[in-house]
Parts: structure tokens; sequence; C-alpha cells
């Protein structure tokens, strides 16, 4: 029997899992847990019992709580008992499961937004066969968000193994993917940069998915000396609508079956509202929900695109607009230089400054000046960052994606 | 305080690669003097509110450099 998830130094087998749902009778339809096994253990038990469940994130704390209106977390409320013969027979259940499951955008802008939706939109771009059996997935995302339930289905529906790495630091993470013989990773771009320099190599990890932020070249150079032999791909994921489209390298594809449902208005991605999970909140052109992801067609015809920023992540610096990414992609350009976050800072002159923060590779010295000088061959004046600090770590959301 | 203002102030200037100066008085207006446009204003901002916790700005343009030392004393 396979192993179904190891936390730290605990061990869950796929028929503990199984012999846990069988003897339960009570689930949480609201449930906030920091350990992983209580959380999918419940979460799956919601599943087969066709009932609603509310994902809240491990930290939110009293006021967050508050805020998102939610009530009876953590209440436990009675379900049929189960008794399923086999995994595989669970599996089924969960596939077909008619629960309406509630998440929350991460809130990197204002008041988190619920959004529900049903095993099927949330499962959308899982892969089931042979060809899948035996992966050792490290689990590398919030397991309340759209990302970490996309890895969660796709090993689960395989009967693979998860192994926890959320949150874990870079020492802890470089242990495991070794001890646990990871294959397989799914996690932001700035996980994968917690974990340089890079010192050795993963040689057993087969693939490497990004999602949730823009990456960049010297990323995909870090990636691959980290993971000599892994095929590295880019994947499209939203709280809204779950995964839509994955594609090697930078470019994404729209799927011959989905190409209907996606318009592209003034480079903004427009996704059609059957494709989504429920919100009140979802701001809506006709039948289109607004992504506020900004694109550029590679190949029209084939459905293959790029994307290029975040429409609403614009600063403002005195009338000038202002792309960070595209300041970050100069940053990344200077020798030494690891890591570049750039933000618009409130100011009472001219509404925003741009500022900032660099995390420098180990041994190189770099002043604000040499910044300074470099960016100024490269880039308009506004939009150079009046100041430049330089950290050791930056301040992440719950989802992992850096914070502006 | 008008040793640290000084250079605060130098900071920017070279950053601009402009030349530095060597005092200050009371009367140095910001933009005609220094030759500070609006982005270096806000640069200065953010670099004294750093240092003092003060935003020297808050209540409306700022001219000259005494104006700063009061702000700050």
């Amino acid at each position: 029997m396979s192993l179904f998830l190891k936390d730290l130094d605990k061990v869950y087998r796929y028929e503990d899992l199984l012999y846990r749902i069988n003897h339960s009778s009570v689930y949480k339809p609201c449930i906030q847990t920091s350990d992983l096994y209580d959380f999918f253990t419940n979460f799956l038990l919601g599943l087969v019992s066709d009932s609603p469940l509310v994902l809240l994130d491990a930290d939110l704390n009293f006021s967050e709580l508050f805020g998102l209106n939610v009530r009876g977390i953590n209440i436990e409320k009675s379900v049929v008992k189960k008794q399923y013969a086999s995994l595989e027979d669970l599996v089924k259940a969960v596939q077909t499961s008619l629960s309406e499951i509630t998440i929350f955008t991460s809130g990197t802008t204002g008041q988190p937004k619920q959004v529900r939706h049903t095993v099927q939109t949330l499962t959308r771009s899982v892969r089931i066969g042979a060809g899948y059996r035996g992966q050792v997935w490290g689990f590398a995302y919030n397991p309340t968000h759209m990302a970490g339930l996309q890895v969660f289905f796709q090993a689960f529906e395989n009967l693979n193994t998860l192994v926890n790495i959320f949150n874990r630091s870079r020492s802890e993470v470089n242990a495991v993917l070794e001890s646990a013989a990871i294959t397989h990773l799914s996690a932001t771009p700035t996980f994968y940069r917690l974990l340089l320099p890079v010192e050795k190599a993963f040689e057993k990890v087969q693939r490497v998915t990004l999602g949730g932020e823009k990456s960049d070249r010297k990323l995909y150079d870090f990636i691959r000396q980290l993971f000599p032999y892994a095929k590295i791909n880019n994947v499209y994921a939203s709280t809204e609508a779950g995964s839509l489209f994955a594609a090697r390298g930078e470019n994404f594809q729209i799927p011959e079956n989905l190409s209907g449902k996606f318009r592209v208005e003034d480079s903004e991605l427009l996704i059609h509202k059957s494709l989504l999970g429920q919100s009140e909140s979802f701001q809506y052109s006709g039948d289109y929900y607004r992504t506020g992801d900004l694109i550029e067609w590679v190949d029209e015809s084939k459905g293959i695109f790029r994307f290029k920023s975040r429409k609403n992540e614009l600063v403002n610096i005195g009338g000038y607009k202002v792309n960070p990414e595209e300041v970050e992609a100069v940053l990344l350009q200077i020798e030494g230089v690891q890591q570049a976050v750039v933000y618009g800072k409130p100011n009472s002159v001219l509404g925003n400054v741009l500022c900032a923060e660099l995390k420098v590779l180990p041994g190189m010295e770099l002043t604000e000046f040499q910044i300074r000088r470099f960016l100024q061959g490269k880039l308009q004046d506004f939009k150079i960052p009046r100041r430049i600090k330089f950290v050791e770590q930056f301040l992440l959301t719950r989802t992992g994606k850096i914070k502006r | 305080m008008e040793q640290r203002v000084l250079d605060i102030v130098n900071v920017v200037l070279e950053n601009r690669s402009k030349t530095k100066v060597n005092n200050l008085s009371p009367d140095d207006k910001l933009r005609e003097t220094l030759g500070f446009d609006s982005l270096d204003l806000a640069e200065l901002t953010v670099r004294i509110e750093d240092e003092f916790g003060v935003d020297i700005f808050e209540d409306g343009l700022i001219n000259t450099v005494g104006e700063i030392y009061s702000k700050l004393g």
C-alpha cells in the first residue's frame, strides 16, 4: 500500500486514510487547521458526503475571520458512515461529488473574496492514468487555495504520495527533496528562488511547475541547475477559474475544446462565465469575466500566447504609469542580483514613489548608487526606483507570492 | 540634524549624477538652488521620513531648506 502523506516525521498510508474515512461519522463544514492530514481527511469526507466545505487559511486571525463573515468554524456535523471497499471506490466518489467548495482569494489587494467551486471545476486539468502512477509530489502550496487544491487532486486521484514542504525553510526543503525522493514539484517562482543559491542538484525530480507569478529567464536557468533532469512548465490557474491552460516555457496555449470560451480585449484576457466558480464579486463584461491579466499573442491562430503583466499592477508615479515587472526585469540583468521586487510607496509629493528591494547573491557587494547608475542608461527617469533597499528576505503573502 | 539633512540632500544629488553641495543655507530653494525636480523631491521626502519619521510635505509643498529644518525641529 502506498503512502498518502508525509508531514515532518509523520507518515500516513492510503489505507490509514481509507480506514479514517470509513470510520468517521462527523466532519467540519468550515474547517481551519494547520494539520495537513486533518485538513485533507476532513476535505475528502465532506466531498464524499456531497456536503458543503468552506476552506479557511490556518493563519487567519479573529478579526480577519470576522471580516470574511463565516460562521461555525470547526463545528462538527454528522454524516452518514461510509463503506468504501477500496481506494478506487473512494476516488470515484470524490470525482462525482456534488459538494460546493468555498475558497477565498489571497487578498493581496483589499478584502478577500469568496468563490464557490465544484469538484468538476477544481479538477478540470487533473490527468489520470498508468503514466501518472508512483509520483511523489512536494506539496508547496497552501491547501486552502486553488494551486494547492490542484496539486492535491492530481496526486490523490492517482494515489500518489504528497510530501508537505509548504512554509518550510530552505534547509528543510533541501533535506526533504532528497530524503523523500520527490519527483514532482509545483510551486510559485518565489518558492524556487528561496532555494537559491544552487549548492547541489536534485536529480530525481522529473517535473517542475511554476505558477502564480510571472517568472523570468534567470529563474529558469537556476531551476535547470537545481533540477537538471526535470521538465519545466508553467501553469495558469486562478482562484476564479481553476487551472485552464498549461504549457512549457513562458507560453500558454488555449486548448482547442475551450477555444470559444476566451476573448481578448485591449490585451486583457477574458474568460467565459461557464468556466468559472460562483461569486457575487466577479466583474462581468457580458458573459465574460475580466481577468486583469494582460497577454500578447505568440501565434493567434493556434491560440498560443504569453503573459505580459497584471492590469492593476501599474504604479502611478506623479501621473506616469510604471509597470513594476518591467523594472524588475532590468534589475535582474545586474550581475549579482538574485531577486528584485519593485513597488509603489504612497508619497505626499507624487502619489507614489517607486521603491525596490533587492536580494543579492551571497558574497556580492552592491550599492544603491551602482544600481541607480546602471538603471540610468536603461530606463526612463520616472521608472528608476528612488529608494533601493537590500534585504535578506521578502514578505510573502499566504499563497507564497511576494507582497508588493 | 542639519548635517543629516545635508547628507540626505547629497545622496539625492549623487544618485542623479548632479554636483554635491558642501553646505546648505536655510534660504536655499529646493527647486531653484538645488535643482530638484518633483521626482527628487519625492525621493527626499522618503529618505527624510525613513530617517526622522516625519513626512515633510504632508501639509503641502515646501520650498526652502529652512522649512525642512522647522518641520524637523
